[in-house]
């Protein structure tokens, strides 16, 4: 599995979107998801996680983890608020770097 | 008399005398559940606020404790914290109380039990099996809500932890410093607890069975982790005897341990070399501690145990190249897939068999399962572009499995170089020596591979034909057994007849009254336990390679095993009489009828 993720940024109703793939050898385990929570802990924007119809707080390392989402699983994030594109970048990068930058 | 002298397996060597101190976990059993009035709503969320903000100051000290070799330790902690600052649980928590009024505590239970409904839905295991991890945040928060001191960090002066079982959450969480030694009614030799006090250097004792019959919170207890015993309320001599043993083996460790660093080379100068044996990347700590010149066999099981999905290339691979860069330029020796038997891993399902221990296990699985079986193989050759590695075979019976072994090798060297992957094309391969059919072919084998491994412990119940944990006849258990010493002497010899390197793994390797037999067969590396290197190497340094083949040539004489028992005996009196006084209790069986 390679690291390679799409983006496609589209601006629908009052959101952001980008969609990214899991690299990361065990799809999104404890370790990336509580790092994926950290990080978007860190933005003041509300970021969502959509893995075909679930929706997860992707500031919920418990919500992320109910996603189950397995390696080469595409997902999309959402973000609204006043740093929504900057966290969609910094998040989208985690998914490249496969959690570990 | 002392009020009760009970027994267990001792997994890492020393003395402790403390008080015992059992880890109750059963707390949960009278969680209060009470409704608060609407006027007191406010004050319960204030409340269960701030219990969440303490466990998080406390889980955040402890993490900063935790040293950089245990990393896994230190990323459960991470998730235990990621769990505890999840808004998920606390706001959750927070509506119960607000909505139907309930104390914290209670409404904290009732936010898990929603968590536990949604990761009950998912398929997927290992999600599941992260409930484990929630519940012990939830714990944590509850106690500090029900005011009582969490269990393991309330912990004041010199205890001893005693506990039906120590999980390694448990084990991370606890205030090493107060700790004098674990004991635990369950739990083996490779137990978390047992390695987690090796690498503390505390000694431990597991599958105490009478532990909780016998032993009372408060009472004063004596660890003999050397022996194995536990002694409840000692008699004031039994005290001073053991005061004066501590002390003794305290000196005696602390010089060993010094000195662990220097070759182990005789005084007429012949080296051997001192390997360890491991199960845990983790492990490898406490052999550079101890001055092991390498791994001289990583037992691979522990990766694909307790789990249900089979650990995949690149898991084992990273893993496989932590082990190998960090011991470089020292050597690794994998021992590819021991499971089946008594271990077997959960997808392929128990086998069922009526003789496990002559059943489908080991190199007969794998040759089995060549997909399961390659996939490790990848891993290893992968990992052997890293460092300096070597493999071997476990329970090879015969040339013909070597070859086949050795063919679905040369495959996966193929598939690599075509996949443009590196890999070490000189990567010594072994095989172990652990059959009476493998040894008595020693020499044909010789021929096919690169080193030889004795593995004593199987090698010992498969020639004399005894289980050693069956007490009816355990005590036919002899490593010093004259059946045991000729056949490492034929695989000795034929080894080096071949030019090819013999290492020896297995106790006896680390028993310090049978290694001068060892040295006298001319034998190149053993490998022990981390924690057994330095007493090893310093019997090794003060020993005459002379003497030790005068030694192998009187007890190879001997018919029966009290004889050699009493050579050897007679042998370490004379050149190392400081270790008798703490070893003895190797030597206590050999007291029975041979």
């Amino acid at each position: 599995m390679t690291d390679e993720s799409t983006t496609t940024d589209s601006a629908t109703g009052d959101f952001i979107s980008r969609q990214v793939i899991v690299a990361s050898e065990n799809g999104l385990h404890a370790r990336p998801a509580g790092r994926l929570a950290q990080e978007a802990q860190s933005f003041e924007s509300a970021i969502t996680l959509v893995h075909q119809d679930q929706e997860a707080d992707a500031k919920s390392i418990l919500d992320i983890l109910t996603l189950a989402a397995e390696p080469g699983h595409v997902l999309e994030l959402r973000a609204t608020g006043a740093d929504a594109e900057e966290a969609l970048t910094r998040l989208e990068q985690l998914f490249k770097n496969k959690f570990e930058g | 008399m002392a009020d009760a002298i009970i027994t267990g397996i001792p997994v890492a060597t020393g003395i402790a005398i403390g008080k015992a101190y059992f880890v109750n976990r059963n707390h949960m059993a009278h969680l209060p559940r009470q409704t608060v009035a609407a006027a007191l709503v406010p004050d319960e969320i204030v409340r269960l606020h701030e219990a969440f903000a303490t466990v998080e100051s406390e889980l955040t000290v402890i993490r900063e404790q935790v040293p950089e070799e245990l990393k896994s330790h230190g990323s459960l902690i991470d998730t235990h914290l990621m769990m505890l600052k999840d808004p998920k649980l606390s706001k959750t928590a927070e509506g119960y109380i607000t909505s139907l009024g309930l104390n914290a505590a209670w409404a904290l239970e009732k936010a898990v039990a929603d968590q536990e409904a949604a990761f009950d839905a998912i398929h997927d295991q290992y999600i599941r099996e992260r409930m484990q991890d929630v519940r012990v945040v939830a714990d944590r928060v509850q106690t500090k809500l029900m005011g009582v001191e969490t269990d393991l960090t309330a912990i004041s002066g010199r205890a001893i932890i005693m506990a039906h079982d120590l999980t390694p959450a448990d084990t991370v969480e606890l205030q090493v410093d107060k700790i004098m030694a674990f004991a635990t009614v369950r739990g083996g030799k490779t137990s978390h607890t047992g390695i987690m006090a090796r690498s503390l250097a505390i000694p431990a004792l597991v599958g105490v069975d009478k532990l909780e019959d016998s032993v009372r919170d408060g009472d004063l207890v004596i660890i003999d982790g050397l022996a194995g015993k536990i002694i409840v309320n000692p008699t004031e001599s039994e005290l001073e005897d053991y005061n004066e043993r501590a002390a003794k083996f305290e000196t005696y460790s602390r010089k060993i341990k010094r000195q662990c660093h220097l070759p182990a080379e005789t005084f007429d100068g012949s080296r051997v070399q001192v390997l360890s044996n491991i199960e845990l990347v983790e492990e490898v700590a406490a052999v550079l501690d101890n001055g092991g010149e390498g791994v001289g066999l990583y037992r691979t099981e522990y990766a694909y145990l307790n789990r249900t999905e089979l650990p995949t290339e690149e898991e084992l691979t990273e893993k496989y190249i932590d082990l190998a860069s960090i011991m470089y330029p020292r050597k690794v020796v994998f021992r590819t897939l021991d499971l089946g038997s008594d271990k077997f891993i959960a997808s392929f399902g128990e086998l069922n068999e009526a003789n496990p221990a002559m059943g489908l296990r080991a190199i007969r699985f794998c040759l089995k399962n060549p997909q399961l079986f390659k996939t490790q193989l990848r891993a290893i050759l992968r990992a052997s572009a890293y460092g300096n590695v070597s493999m071997m075979f476990p329970m090879i019976s015969g040339v013909k499995e070597v070859r086949q072994a050795k063919a679905w090798l040369a495959q996966a060297k193929a598939e690599l170089r075509r996949e443009g992957l590196d890999y070490d094309p000189n990567m010594p391969v072994g095989t172990m020596i652990e059959l009476p059919a493998a040894v008595m072919i020693a020499d044909f084998l010789a021929h096919e591979v690169d080193f030889f491994s004795i593995g004593t412990n199987d090698l010992i119940q498969y020639s004399i034909g005894v289980d050693r944990t069956n007490r009816h006849v355990s005590y036919l258990y002899q490593p010093l057994h004259p059946a045991t010493l000729r056949a490492i002497k034929l695989v000795v010899d034929a080894a080096h007849q071949a030019g090819i390197e013999v290492s020896l793994c297995g106790e006896v390797a680390s028993d310090p009254f049978c290694v001068p037999i060892l040295l006298g067969m001319g034998i190149d590396s053993i490998s022990m336990t981390p924690q057994a290197i330095p007493g090893i190497k310093r019997i090794i340094r003060q020993i005459n390679m002379h003497d030790c083949r005068i030694l192998l040539k009187d007890v190879l004489e001997c018919r029966t095993v009290s004889r050699i028992n009493n050579l050897v005996m007679d042998n370490i009196f004379k050149h190392f009489p400081e270790e008798v006084s703490f070893f003895s209790s190797l030597l206590e069986n050999d007291e029975l009828p041979s």
